[in-house]
């Protein structure tokens, strides 16, 4: 399927799309994890020539994707950013004043070391480990749950940082490895929104749900 | 060697092929100085001598050294190895001794020293040992790429001593056209000669001696030796001469055979169910050394030798490249000394110095080829004339028809070539870098070095433009948004001034060799060895894994290193060595595929030994002769098989495993994996496959071969792993250093990540580029496919159907790695592998659905 599936959490209605996006209809935000801007600039700066192509079509399909939504607000789950401030993140920043009414909400990851100047510039709000929306907690790394108060934990939680992915296998020893969002009954996990990642696989046990992304297409499994 | 000419040595083992050479330095030196050689001292380095496996260092440093007391020669033997410390490093920057031992890596890294040519100055000869090990490897073309820049050092300096008149224009600017590239090296021949005259007649003033650095070769018999010369001298543009040593020696094989052939594995690569068999050959021999295949094997060995025979405590050691080097020090030792009974070891014993006391070989599994086999039942048997003995151990039953193919091949006098890599990007834009963090380089002038070697010498000017368009500016960047710079450009001269990149360019030379390794220690304290990294990821903390004999309890990783603590448990992983596993030779195939033509009429005791496999291979299917292929197709649980015996070794299987995938999926959409080992491949498919007597020749056409070598090569994972090699030493992937640590991550991406992301964003990538055609060379070579195929169309294709697994296909089957090819549209293979995903659960949350 290439459009968004709509996905029932909590009595709110979120769009899971191939494009590695997750929007909430009701709130009219768009949810995202693992951005991982500036990598291959990262890795350029050390003597280590990958190309660029992937980091600028990985902001072109965010700002696509900011568009066809026209949502009012980002959240981003962590790891916006890969690594120290490069030359990169100033093509963001160009793109980020053409967008100057657009909120964006970051909760800070592990990659998440630039300097706090930078985040004001950029004009983006940081929750140093989470943040409250309606009914969800919007956090970076699950394992991260003993920093929760006991009222945080009653709350379904987003995250990023896994990078999941999931392996179908077919007759014939047959296999594939595929980028997915992860939603249980607790949390959902999404899928890292760079191409320039790697994944870990999740083994979805009962009740739980994986949308699966080939290419443009996107896969419920259950 | 007394009129610097160079060339090559080849003579089998133990017969002093290394002293040869040696000798010939000290002799070349003698002369020099006739009166007062035993008064020189410090004379600076006068003999490099190379070597690929630092374990031989220590043994070839110990004998110079005697040599030269008994000479009373004042000289110096220095080793330069990943092993040597920092203080002896120092030591010998002061003052370089007369003979520096090294291995190619080592080289290297004395090219990335500044001022690195201050230390070649001397130089008279470079000697590569066990040349036939470094030919056909990276490892080799380092040596071409350094010997390259000597010479033209070398030269240089000569030419500045000689008259200016002879000393012809060098300039940087010249264009870059192949005429002078090859004019040049006939020049420096000219002087090579002309100087090498005078030099020879005794009257020359004796300060002024030229330096007219010759390189020596030492190999062992390969098939291609006058090829090898021409590689080792290229740059020199010398003939060369070959000095063979005129003896041949006999060698015994001898097969273990297992008492009840019908209970033996028909698949398997440990054969540890012989290893009571071979308990009583190490008693009757004095010192016995067990060849297995891979380290992780060698380990299990180990241990059950000394479970099953207690009274070898003590006596029985483990020898492989991953141990503790004193521990191997050791070892080679006790084997000097006769000390030890048997030394269970992998191709770390090999090569170099031999050890007298070793009077038998035992080689567990296929060697995989005949040149192999051949230098390690010699490492037996040491006084001339003897006969060395060597025992063959199946680790499975058909492999016993190898040691019968291994029989013919060495009465019939054939042996392996080992063909030199060509164009080897990767390694070359190491060497660039190398030589930008030391003293810099000027591109007009090293183009004409790295051209006289054998691997570069067809180099477009095209692709080395490409070449520096990537390390300079690393290849097409979104201009104002990059902080790509590494090389600092001043009057055309490269330079890498950022210390920080040169040193991680320093830690990152060693990386050809190996994958990236982690040293093992104990939590207390106490160094075992090294392990590889990709082992050591697929472990979780409280996994026990055996190394150097040792079951030890993985804690942690820190720092580059891995924690670990002893363990008692009973059960522990081996570690799979990656480097273990070598493909059959053509050669042997070919014997292979003759001695299956004897198997119902068997003459040897190995194919009488085989008789009950035979029969039911017979019997179930049939026993293929040398002028037919088999093919079998069985349906199990698991799918529809189609099973093909070429016996041409696993990398062709590989290659021709994928043409016949892409073939058969023409004829209608199709998924498969397949498998291979070195008889044949397996192509497996969950529907059935369309091969029949109608099509079967059709599909093995040698018709349009080369266009379907080009799409099925694109649709395998071949290039992908080839890919893990090129870009770890061309420098993109990038293994982390000693006390750099968070931010190292941050650089860390696997070699499969950034194949996709070359393969989106810059496919004609260079490294890339050379991923594929390192498929194309080394595996799917249209000549070798060729006359593969136009065999095949002579021959008769037998199709069977058995209606269960036979001794041919189980071992393929069973254990051989597994790739994917497929016609299918994405969406519908997915469809049908989520048909049979569950997670068996209520779907009430997901209202969604």
């Amino acid at each position: 399927m290439k459009n968004p599936l709509p996905h029932i959490i909590r009595g709110q209605t979120f769009w899971v799309s191939p494009q590695r996006v997750l929007y909430w209809e009701e709130e009219n935000t768009m949810l995202i994890a693992d951005l991982h801007l500036g990598k291959s600039g990262h890795f350029r700066k050390a003597g280590i020539p990958v190309p660029q192509g992937s980091q600028k079509a990985d902001l072109q399909r965010l700002i696509a994707q900011l568009y066809f939504y026209k949502a009012d607000r980002l959240i981003i789950a962590g790891d916006f950013t890969h690594s120290a401030a490069n030359k990169e993140l100033d093509l963001f920043l160009r793109w980020r004043r053409d967008f100057s009414g657009l909120q964006i909400d970051l909760v800070k990851g592990n990659h998440d070391i630039l300097a706090d100047d930078w985040y004001t510039e950029a004009n983006i709000r940081v929750h140093t480990h989470t943040m409250r929306a309606g009914p969800f907690l919007i956090l970076h790394d699950l394992k991260d749950q003993r920093k929760l108060s006991d009222e945080d934990k009653k709350l379904y939680q987003f995250a990023g940082h896994l990078h999941p992915g999931v392996l179908l296998k077919g007759l014939a020893r047959q296999s594939m490895k595929l980028p997915c969002f992860y939603f249980t009954l607790q949390y959902g996990i999404l899928p890292a929104f760079s191409r320039f990642t790697g994944q870990y696989i999740v083994k979805p046990g009962k009740d739980e749900l994986v949308f699966a992304i080939a290419g443009d297409e996107l896969t419920p499994l259950h | 060697m007394q009129q610097g000419e160079s060339g090559l040595v080849n003579a089998p083992t133990g017969c002093g092929k290394t002293f040869s050479v040696f000798l010939g330095t000290i002799i070349r030196f003698i002369n020099d100085h006739p009166e007062n050689y035993q008064q020189l001292k410090n004379n600076g380095l006068l003999l490099l001598w190379i070597t690929p496996l630092r374990a031989l260092a220590a043994d070839i440093s110990r004998a110079m050294k005697s040599v030269f007391d008994e000479l009373g020669l004042p000289w110096q033997t220095g080793i330069r190895n990943g092993d040597t410390s920092t203080a002896d490093r120092t030591k010998q920057k002061k003052q370089m001794p007369e003979v520096l031992i090294i291995t190619p890596e080592s080289f290297h890294l004395l090219l990335a020293q500044k001022d690195y040519p201050s230390l070649f100055s001397n130089l008279q000869t470079i000697a590569v040992d066990e040349w036939h090990e470094l030919l056909g490897s990276k490892r080799g073309v380092q040596v071409e790429l350094a010997l390259s820049r000597i010479v033209s050092l070398n030269s240089k300096v000569k030419s500045q001593k000689s008259e200016s008149e002879n000393s012809k224009n060098q300039n940087p600017n010249s264009k870059l056209s192949k005429l002078e590239v090859l004019s040049k090296p006939d020049q420096v021949n000219t002087e090579y000669f002309v100087h090498s005259v005078p030099n020879s007649v005794s009257s020359v003033v004796k300060k002024n001696i030229l330096k007219t650095t010759s390189i020596w070769g030492i190999s062992a018999t390969i098939g291609n030796l006058d090829e090898a010369k021409e590689v080792l001298l290229s740059p020199l543009a010398q003939q060369g001469v070959i000095v063979k040593a005129n003896m041949s020696k006999r060698t015994e094989l001898l097969s273990i055979i297992p008492d009840e052939i019908e209970k033996f594995p028909w698949a398997g690569h440990l054969g540890i169910k012989l290893a009571h068999q071979v308990i009583p050959i190490i008693m009757q021999s004095r010192t016995t050394l067990i060849f297995i295949n891979t380290r992780g094997m060698s380990e299990t060995w180990y241990q059950t030798l000394l479970d099953i025979c207690p009274d070898l405590a003590g006596q029985i050691a483990l020898h492989h490249g991953s141990i503790d080097r004193e521990l191997r020090e050791w070892i080679e030792e006790n084997l000097h000394a006769g000390k030890l009974k048997a030394v269970v070891c992998t191709a770390s014993l090999d090569l170099g110095v031999d050890f007298r006391p070793v009077e038998t070989v035992i080689q567990v599994g296929s060697p995989k080829g005949v040149a192999r086999f051949m230098q390690r039942a010699g490492r037996s048997g040491h006084q001339p004339d003897a006969v060395s003995k060597i025992y063959f151990l199946p680790t499975h039953s058909l492999e016993l028809t190898e040691a019968a193919a291994l029989k013919n091949a060495m009465e019939l006098d054939i042996i392996e070539s080992r063909p030199p890599r060509i164009l080897c990007y990767d390694v070359l834009i190491q060497y660039l870098n190398t030589l930008a963090v030391s003293d810099g380089f000027i591109p007009a002038e090293v183009l004409p070095e790295i051209r006289s070697t054998f691997c570069y010498r067809d180099m477009p000017d095209e692709e080395w433009e490409r070449l520096m368009y990537f390390i300079t500016e690393g290849g097409d960047a979104l201009q104002q948004y990059d902080d790509y710079k590494k090389f600092d450009i001043t009057g055309g001269h490269y330079k890498i001034l950022s210390r920080k990149l040169a040193m991680r360019h320093r830690m990152h030379i060693g990386t050809i060799v190996s994958d990236a390794m982690l040293k093992v220690r104990f939590v207390s304290g106490g160094y075992i060895g090294v392990i590889e990294e990709y082992f050591i990821s697929r472990l979780e903390p409280g996994d026990v894994f055996t190394l150097a004999g040792r079951n030890l309890e993985f804690v942690l990783i820190k720092e580059m290193t891995v924690l670990v603590r002893p363990s008692k448990a009973k059960k522990s992983i081996v570690p799979s060595w990656n480097g273990g596993r070598m493909p059959l030779s053509a050669n042997l195939g070919k014997q292979l595929r003759e001695t299956l033509n004897r198997a119902l009429t068997p003459d040897s005791p190995e194919l009488k030994a085989l008789q009950p496999l035979f029969s039911l291979q017979a019997e179930l299917s049939h026993v293929p002769s040398a002028n037919e292929l088999l093919i079998e197709q069985i349906e199990t649980k698991d799918g529809f098989h189609l099973f093909v015996y070429p016996f041409e070794g696993r990398l062709v299987h590989e290659a021709m495993a994928a043409i016949l995938a892409y073939r058969i999926s023409r004829i209608r959409p199709i998924s498969f994996s397949f498998a291979m080992n070195d008889y044949g491949f397996e192509l497996l498919s969950d529907q059935p496959i369309p091969v029949d007597d109608t099509n079967v020749y059709e599909l093995f056409t040698p018709d349009n071969l080369m266009a379907d070598i080009q799409r099925s090569v694109n649709s395998t994972e071949m290039a992908r792993r080839k890919f893990r090699d090129v870009a770890v030493i061309g420098g993109l992937i990038f293994q982390g250093m000693p006390g750099e640590k968070k931010k190292a991550r941050h650089l860390q991406s696997s070699a499969s990540l950034l194949f996709n992301v070359f393969s989106e964003y810059d496919p004609e990538n260079i490294l890339m580029r050379q991923a594929y055609q390192e498929v194309m060379d080394q595996q799917m070579e249209e000549v070798r496919l060729r006359d593969m195929l136009e065999r095949i169309q002579e021959s008769k294709i037998v199709l069977e159907f058995p209606g269960q697994l036979t001794p041919f296909c189980f071992p393929i089957k069973v254990d051989s790695m597994r790739e994917d090819l497929s016609s299918e549209k994405l969406e519908d293979r997915i469809k049908k592998m989520t048909e049979g995903f569950t997670t068996k659960g209520t779907k009430e949350i997901h209202k969604g659905h």
